[in-house]
């Protein structure tokens, strides 16, 4: 996906991921890489920000509406089978 | 059918990235859960019109989003008032650790206008592109450009953010964010 492409510059960690080709321009690989600059203050801040939101513990009602969901589906279609 | 058990799988694995995203444009997490519930069951009842193959998640953010703008437009002024006392109640005070932290951030961040906020935070923290974050927004990359670039600034002005000149950045802000002389 391309959210992995656009942040590999900062969990480049020595895999096998290739880095950015250098015939890109250099500007355009910035972009890429760190839409709001690479020694951003306010991009750190920003995906600290996020990411302690992102990996907040789920509440339960989310998966449990969705099993209702597709619960009332497998309903509907049993009985227009009938 | 096996298709519903993958859109299911995709909308479950999908909910915190739009729990984030809801609390990042609603500034209330009680509101936030709200909009994400509201946005599964939208999400389920237009499953057809979703296209497999295609990005899922720009997809539920562009439900998620609407949703939010609709709920604004129906409780109009009344939401902002008590928002804005949610908001007060939920901010974290200036704390000890180091010159800027994490709570001056969420209070710069919520001063922003929300179409400065979401474009952000899109392009940021969510990992879209310009062009997933414009069509998320139902407008031009370059008003997403320009978006990001404005909260930006405002953000660094609010947290007297200096020194990041020192790193080149704003060389590379000129080349990203285009035409922000101001």
């Amino acid at each position: 996906m391309a959210i992995a492409a656009r942040w590999a510059e900062d969990t480049h960690s020595g895999d096998s991921e290739p880095r950015m080709k250098p015939n890109v321009k250099k500007e355009d690989a910035v972009e890429r890489a760190e839409p709001l600059g690479s020694n951003s203050e306010i991009g750190r801040r920003l995906k600290q920000y996020y990411d302690e939101l992102v990996t907040e513990e789920i509440p339960d009602r989310f998966a449990d509406l969705l099993k209702q969901l597709e619960e009332r589906e497998t309903g509907d279609a049993a009985r227009k089978g009938e | 059918m096996a298709g519903d058990t993958d859109f299911k799988t995709g909308l479950l694995s999908a909910v915190p990235s739009l729990r984030a995203f809801a609390v990042s444009l609603s500034q209330n997490s009680d509101r936030a859960d709200d909009l994400v519930q509201e946005t599964l069951v939208k999400a389920w009842d237009k499953q057809s019109s979703f296209q497999p193959g295609t990005n899922l998640k720009a997809w539920l953010f562009t439900i998620l989003r609407n949703e939010f703008y609709s709920q604004m437009r129906k409780r109009g002024r009344e939401v902002q008032d008590s928002d804005g006392a949610m908001t007060a109640r939920l901010a974290v005070h200036p704390s000890q650790h180091g010159s800027m932290d994490l709570g001056d951030f969420k209070n710069a961040l919520e001063r922003l206008p929300e179409d400065q906020r979401e474009a952000i935070i899109l392009i940021g923290a969510s990992g879209f592109s310009y062009e997933e974050a414009a069509e998320i927004c139902e407008c031009a990359v370059g008003t997403i450009k320009s978006r990001v670039s404005r909260a930006r600034t405002r953000l660094q002005e609010l947290l007297k953010v200096s020194g990041e000149s020192d790193y080149g950045p704003d060389a590379i802000a000129a080349q990203v964010m285009g035409s922000n002389a101001a």
